[in-house]
């Protein structure tokens, strides 16, 4: 016997705490101190197992030894081998649910500012879309196909804490991501979780005695493809073009038109070049016998490429804490959890047709010059060719003057009691507190005889948002025999509130953003101090208690069974229809355990068959819908001869529905998990079918009614696919790579909408000016499906006009001109309406994947990440078809002018007849490629000192670096569809795809540097 | 644990707590006059859409914009058959607005009146105006309405005219009764724009000329000829409206320093404007008149806008050269010398739009509205509709039978020729062309047409001209076999059929 001592560090070099030191074949040995140190007694031929959980075990004979020390690596084989589930975590191997963890690393070093953004293609189900390409813009996150028009995105949990985005998170500080796909992984969340679940941890304890670690990228963002769109010549023959074709005279000679010259360019004028975006973040983590603590801060900034900084910018501060304390031994102990982030933002209009500024560029001639003479933006009003046209630049910088400040407070306390090794208590209380600050300034301008304002104004709101959450769980673990069992019961109470002012007043002493406030506002006039509104928000205020339980078991951890069950009540509702019930089961069998498959143990180490059923809920929907409210606000009439001077009225607006209830949706889910070749290949396969039943709608009703529509529940809708996802992780020398691919497929159907024409219409007036309705909700198709006519081609001579004829022998379209489209009669009654109208094109992508490469060498490390869709449709609406005088992107170029010149693009005309009606004209396919970020790294510490550095990887990587699509606007990933809110609650969020001028996702050049002490 | 969940809304009332005093049913009483003002804030304006299908205007608008107003000018659908909707949202509209009409007037009963007890019968009285005042609208438009006096979700068929015009009559009959007799001095300006009893009597003349002529009956729900003159022949001789002393001090845009002002003394009843419309719900402004502007240009007084319902050149031509009605009326491109640039981007330009309801700018061409305080010129307008003019009492008045027929005939021909005014013998047919010229471009013309029966109104809107699209000559052809066919009604909006399972029936011709 002899005593051994050493030291046990990973692979940075820190000393790792806790690890076990065994003699292997007997149960003597130890475990290391909080400075990784050890000292056992063996014999030379004893051999030490060092192990710790998350790392590969090394096996060491003793030999002549007294010393040892020993570098832990990470075992990659078993990463993940602890999932996080709700209200919990579980061995990954007992997990029977459909659920995908994605390390926090993972998402950091994509060096993305949203960690969203960077689950991009790493989990087969959820389609990640940007909503705008705005630094600070949130993403549309679809998990497993839409299946409701009443918001789509998945719930949110924090640290436990529910919340409804985590756009304020610094990834730097996410430990895992962990998205619940299936109803049985979810339903223990219940109410919340029909659209899935992804559940967020932030880093906690570390492994090693102390760490400092820094993160920092600096880079350069560009747009990676702008619009091409007509040059003053080019637009001069086309608008010659359109007159002509009108029966008018052009409008500019050859000679003119060889003076005209380019013109300007919009598109040039309204991105700027290497706008910058930089992340700073430094983070400590230490722990002690009885407590350990991990703390960071953090720093982003990310300009515009639209507009640039003063217009387009976004700015966040973060700050975390975690800790935890041992009070009492191993028995009582407290903790938190806290992330504050501080956000600082401006933007450019990116919403609808009238509220998006990069519209203007595609609309605007390039007669248009940018400045006048003395260098003020150019005023167009006494343009004679068009005075209602306004440099988009200018109206742009008039009208997107804000500043924006937000703050968020999200965390818990926590306090666990386990007076048994195998019982534990935990009561959490969990708070978000968001406020949000906001002022604007218009100035007074003129840019033409419709852009101008008169009088300058301020606006200026603030809110607040409080939710409080108080969860309590007792779990117990017990084992009968082989037979073992973790039931856990829990309750939560949630209390939700928000409060909000804002106010507009005109006529400003100062003439600046910074001083734009209502106070330095000198109006008087009641009628300019609009909307002066505040108060709390009824619509989202709501109690909600929930009680919860779950039981696992597993036999030998081959036969393993879980069940859940959640019950809700919410105030929303009214008491009758207070309550819901989520139940959910899934069992697994890990077949690979079985004697029977021993032979196959050569090829494949592991197979687990899953199999899931439940019931999740949704109820995002505004409180109180069973009541009829009265509406005051809005509501005036003018009596007396002074203008301006209102009397306040009421009226009951909306129609009553206390029969509204909690919508659901049931999935069941059937899969496996396997791996082969020495664990080297896995491979995840899931087959589900969800059902959203009982959506809560509101539903269309007769206008007789006489009010708005109440909500109601009706109609369902059903996602059916598959996802698969494949990794290959190997070495060749001392190279180590891993290859991933994965993919879903999903098809989207809507069943029954409950009223009669079985269809909730989309809206008009979104593509241009009186446009009309183009995507709907309709039985036997696809959520948010285009809707529009079919098209044939293009009539090439009067001849075809003239034999374009119905059953009957009438000429279907007796007004068409060669050039113009020849539209498909699909109902044969001789007339082009809206009894020809179909599905011409879904916006639900059939395939949704993604592909990644990691490969390190020494010091090096590369990665590849890449996502894509296929089968999806994007509706392009770029100009304004309601104006003769718009420009065209180049495509038009291609344009009929003449039989046989294009059986595709009309010709043009003044009254654009041939884009008026919604058509398969405005349809393209979505389908991309893109190869999000490729990074190169060394770890110069390899080269520095030993001991001195744990790491210090330098990084360079180009995010977005290439797209392949056939789509020719700027970006095919177009997030926006036409949402509507009222008072910030989605009421209507069923359409996705429409580009009007997408603010586009930027390509960023970026290097970077992570250093760990 | 259930009292957690017992949330009441914090400052939401409810129809339960709401409609319990005197002065709840005053708000919701002006959430009726508010229902109203919105009727046209979307879709198509009927001051405007009588106006395209009479012989006044054409369809006008800009020279890229659909054909909608083309088709409701020609009453032919092909002529935008994507257009099914084209009233929908004013279909919308009134019922929205009748719906706080219905419900007020159910909880008549609920309310505490107390020691207001007299106030009831006044605001039940107005209420039940302003739901005549729609129905009568809807039936004119579309004939074939759903008809609903009290609340209801139910899929409600069409109603017989007849049956609609039995509650416009005992509406308006009420509100003659149960409103007070205050002169038009002695109404507190405060309050001008409130239906008065002079407004029901008015209302229910016109009514009953209405339902009479077009339907061919001799009684409106057994209200006589004699009687609807009584009820104009009282507002005449107890109302203590007059006519403006000049017909062009009616009209902003044709008396920039004289106008007689909203609620002038020849006002009996106005939808009121203002301009505090927004888009964050308000509706308080004219949102119609914007479609009477020039398109593209303004030139002072008159505001730019898209150039609708464009002037009839044979409307101009109907006017004697002294009748001073006729400058008033009519912005005449030639005459008032407007260098007007945008041929290129107005369809069916004649060189004549409209002055009585003309956006307007000052000198510098800034919209007047926006000077205001409105958010832009298209919401932003604030000129009242002035719905019945005194000078319509007067010469219903005298086609009713009055025995002072000649007398009120002469007053209103009076002040439009002053000094060079010639008496004229008071007739039917006399009365009917005074009302074109002297109503022209107020909404009224169509139905004055209609009511003389659909064939007599087919065969003088009935026209083949040229018109100027986009600078171009082009022929401009409204036949009356479509005026006919349709019986001169409107198009029932498609979506509303398909949502109601075909229980509503469009009608013939569309």
């Amino acid at each position: 016997q002899q005593v051994i001592t050493g030291t046990i560090r990973d692979v940075t070099g820190a000393s790792m705490p806790g690890v076990n030191v065994l003699i292997k074949g007997t149960a003597s040995g130890t475990s290391t101190d909080v400075e990784g140190k050890f000292s056992v007694q063996a014999q030379p031929d004893d051999v030490l197992v060092i192990s710790f959980i998350g790392y590969q075990t090394r096996e060491i004979t003793v030999g002549q030894q007294t010393t040892i020390d020993v570098s832990l690596e990470e075992d990659l084989t078993t990463l993940g081998e602890v999932v996080v589930v709700g209200y919990g975590t579980q061995k990954k191997v007992l997990n029977t649910g459909a659920n995908l963890q994605v390390k926090g690393e993972d998402i950091s070093k994509l060096s993305t500012t949203n960690a969203l953004q960077a689950l991009q293609g790493q989990t087969p189900g959820v389609q990640i879309s940007s909503l705008s390409g705005q630094p600070g813009s949130g993403m549309r996150v679809v998990i497993r196909g839409m299946g409701t028009n009443n918001g789509s995105g998945p719930l949110y949990v924090v640290d436990g804490v529910l919340t409804g985005d985590i756009n304020y998170l610094n990834p730097n500080d996410i430990e895992s991501i962990t998205v619940l796909k299936d109803a049985a992984s979810a339903a223990i969340y219940g109410s919340q979780s029909a659209n899935g679940v992804i559940l967020v941890t932030t880093k906690g304890a570390s492994k090693g005695k102390s760490h400092i670690t820094f993160d920092s990228f600096i880079g350069v963002q560009n747009v990676a493809r702008k619009v091409d769109m007509l040059d003053a010549q080019e637009y001069a023959t086309i608008m010659n073009e359109a007159a002509v074709n009108s029966n008018k005279l052009p409008y500019f000679t050859n000679d003119e038109i060889a003076a005209l010259g380019k013109g300007t360019d919009w598109m040039d004028e309204m991105f700027v070049d290497n706008a910058s975006t930089q992340n700073y973040s430094l983070s400590a983590s230490g722990n002690s016998e009885n407590s350990w603590y991990s703390t960071s801060i953090g720093y982003t900034l990310q300009e515009g490429v639209v507009g640039g900084r003063s217009l387009s910018n976004y700015e966040r501060y973060n700050f975390r804490i975690n800790s935890e304390h041992k009070l009492y031994k191993d028995i009582v102990k407290v903790g938190q959890n806290l992330t504050l982030s501080y956000v600082k933002n401006k933007g450019v209009g990116v919403g609808n047709q009238y509220n998006n500024s990069l519209r203007g560029a595609f609309n605007t001639s390039p007669f248009v010059p940018m400045y006048d003479a003395e260098g003020n933006y150019f005023d167009n009003s006494n343009s004679e060719w068009n005075n209602g046209e306004a440099n988009p630049y200018a109206t742009m910088v008039y009208g997107n003057q804000n500043n924006n400040l937000s703050q968020k407070v999200l965390g818990n306390l926590f306090a666990e009691i386990s007076p048994l090794k195998s019982v534990k208590f935990r009561s959490t209380l969990g708070l978000e507190y968001n406020t949000h600050e906001s002022n604007s300034f218009t100035p007074e301008y003129k840019l033409s005889i419709y852009t101008f304002n008169d009088v300058s104004r301020a606006s200026q709101s603030m809110g607040r948002y409080t939710s409080l959450q108080w969860d309590n769980l007792l779990t117990y673990g017990f084992d009968v025999k082989e037979h073992h069992f973790d039931v856990m019961a829990g309750s939560s109470a949630i209390q939700i509130r928000a409060l909000g002012l804002s106010a507009t007043n005109a006529s400003l002493i100062f003439n600046n953003l910074e001083q734009a406030w209502i106070s330095t506002a000198m109006n008087r006039d009641g009628t300019r101090i609009t909307p002066l509104t505040g108060g709390p928000d009824d619509d989202v205020l709501e109690n909600r208690l929930s009680f919860f339980g779950r039981l696992n078991y597993n036999l030998g951890e081959t036969y393993l069974f879980n069940a859940t069950f959640r019950a809700d009540g919410s105030s929303k509702f009214a008491s009758n229809q207070r309550w819901g019930y989520f139940p959910s089961v899934s069992a697994g069998w890990v077949i690979s355990n079985e004697d029977f498959l021993a032979a196959t143990s050569a090829w494949m180490n592991s197979l687990k068959i899953r199999a899931s059923w439940g019931q999740v809920g949704n109820q995002r929907v505004r409180s109180f819908q069973y009541i009829a409210p009265i509406q005051f606000s809005n509501v005036n009439y003018s009596f007396g001869d002074k203008e301006g001077t209102l009397t306040g009225g009421g009226y009951p607006n909306r129609l009553p529905n206390p029969a509204l209830g909690w919508e659901t949706s049931e999935q069941t889910n059937i899969g496996f998990d396997a791996k082969f070749l020495s664990g080297k290949l896995n491979v995840n396969f899931d087959w589900y079918m969800k059902k959203t039943k009982d959506l809560i709608i509101a539903a269309p009703i007769l206008a007789t009614a006489g009010a708005d529509e109440p909500f109601i529940n009706g109609g369902d809708v059903t996602n059916k696919g598959i996802e698969v996802a494949l990794a290959y992780t190997s070495s060749v020398g001392e190279l180590n790579y891993t290859v991933s691919v994965n993919g879903a497929y999903n098809q989207n159907k809507v069943g029954v909408i409950p009223n009669a024409d079985g269809i909730i219409h989309g809206q008009t007036n979104q593509l241009f000016d009186n446009s009309g309705e183009f995507y709907r909700m309709e039985n036997g198709r696809p959520i948010g499906y285009f809707w529009g006519l079919k098209t044939d081609g293009l009539f090439q001579t009067e001849e075809e006009v003239n034999n374009y004829l119905s059953g009957e022998g009438k000429k279907i379209q007796p007004d068409a001109q060669p050039g113009d489209v020849r539209y498909v009669d699909r109902n044969n009654d001789g007339e082009i309406n809206d009894q020809d109208r179909t599905l011409i094109g879904n916006p639900n992508p059939d395939l949704t994947y993604g592909f990644s490469i990691s490969a390190n060498y020494k010091g090096f490390d590369l990665s590849i990440q890449a996502n894509g869709v296929a089968g999806n449709q994007i509706v392009q609406s770029y100009r304004n078809m309601a104006n003769p005088l718009g420009n065209y992107t180049s495509a038009i170029l291609d344009r009929w002018h003449g039989p046989g010149s294009s059986n595709k693009i009309p010709r043009v005309t003044e009254d654009n007849r041939n884009w008026t009606t919604f058509s398969d004209l405005y349809i393209h396919d979505g389908d991309f490629l893109r190869i999000s970020n490729i990074t190169l790294g060394y770890d110069l510490a390899r080269v520095a000192p030993k001991g001195l550095l744990g790491q210090a990887r330098l990084y360079a990587s180009v995010l977005n670096a290439f797209t392949f699509t056939k789509y020719e606007g700027m970006d095919p990933e177009v997030g926006y569809g036409i949402d509507t809110r009222e008072n910030g609650v989605l009421v209507d969020a069923m359409s996705q795809g429409v580009d009007l001028g997408f603010y586009p996702r930027t390509r960023t050049y970026l290097i970077g540097l992570n250093v760990k002490f | 644990c259930s009292d957690f969940l017992d949330k009441e809304p914090v400052v939401i009332a409810s129809d339960v707590n709401f409609y319990k005093t005197p002065e709840d049913a005053y708000k919701a009483l002006v959430g009726a006059y508010d229902g109203l003002q919105g009727v046209w804030a979307n879709g198509m304006a009927l001051p405007i859409a009588t106006e395209v299908m009479s012989d006044n205007t054409f369809g006008g608008t800009g020279n890229a914009d659909g054909f909608g107003y083309q088709m409701i000018d020609e009453f032919d659908k092909s002529r935008s058959t994507a257009d099914q909707n084209i009233f929908q949202a004013n279909w919308i509209a009134y019922y929205a607005a009748l719906y706080r009409c219905n419900v007020l007037i159910g909880k008549m009963d609920q309310i505490e009146w107390g020691t207001k007890e007299e106030l009831r019968p006044i605001y039940e009285a107005e209420t039940r105006f302003l739901r005549a005042y729609m129905y009568f609208d809807m039936v004119r438009l579309w004939g074939n309405i759903p008809l609903l006096t009290a609340p209801s979700r139910d899929n409600i068929p069409q109603a017989d005219p007849d049956a609609v015009y039995a509650v416009i009559a005992e509406d308006l009959t009420y509100a003659a009764a149960n409103l007070p007799a205050t002169t038009y001095a002695s109404q507190p300006v405060s309050q001008r724009g409130r239906v008065t009893k002079w407004a029901a009597e008015a209302l229910l003349a016109r009514a009953y000329l209405y339902y009479t002529g077009y339907y061919g009956k001799t009684e409106l729900a057994g209200i006589t000829k004699a009687q609807a003159l009584a009820y104009v022949e009282d507002v005449i001789a107890n109302s203590g409206h007059d006519l403006v002393d000049d017909f062009f001090k009616l009209w902003p845009a044709a008396s920039i320093e004289e106008y007689a002002g909203e609620d002038n003394k020849e006002t009996i009843f106005a939808v009121k404007y203002t301009y505090t419309s927004d888009y964050n719900g308000n509706t308080d402004g004219n949102h119609w008149m914007v479609m009477y502007g020039m398109r593209d240009q303004f030139s002072f007084p008159y505001g730019n806008g898209w150039g609708g319902a464009t002037v009839n050149p044979k409307l101009w031509n109907a006017y004697d050269a002294n009748d001073t009605r006729r400058g008033a009326s009519i912005i005449s491109i030639s005459a008032e010398d407007i260098d007007y640039e945008h041929e290129a981007k107005q369809r069916e330009y004649t060189g004549y739009y409209n002055k009585k309801y003309a956006p307007m700018v000052d000198e510098e061409g800034n919209s007047v509205a926006v000077e205001n305080g409105a958010v832009n010129f298209m919401i932003g307008q604030f000129q009242d509709y002035v719905s019945i003019r005194y000078a319509d009492v007067l010469l219903m008045a005298a086609e009713l039978g009055s025995a002072n027929a000649q007398a009120y005939f002469d007053k209103v021909r009076q002040r439009a020729f002053k000094t060079n005014f010639v008496q004229v013998a008071v007739s039917q047919e006399n009365i009917l062309k005074e009302r074109q010229l002297e109503f022209a471009l107020e909404g009224i013309r169509y139905w004055d047409l209609l009511r003389q029966g659909v064939p007599t109104a087919a065969a003088i809107i009935a026209e083949t001209t040229t018109v100027k699209n986009g600078g171009i000559a082009t022929t401009k052809t409204i036949t009356a076999s479509k005026i006919e066919l349709t019986k001169g009604l409107q198009q029932i909006p498609t979506n509303q059929i398909n949502l109601s399972s075909n229980v509503l029936k469009q009608n013939a011709g569309w």
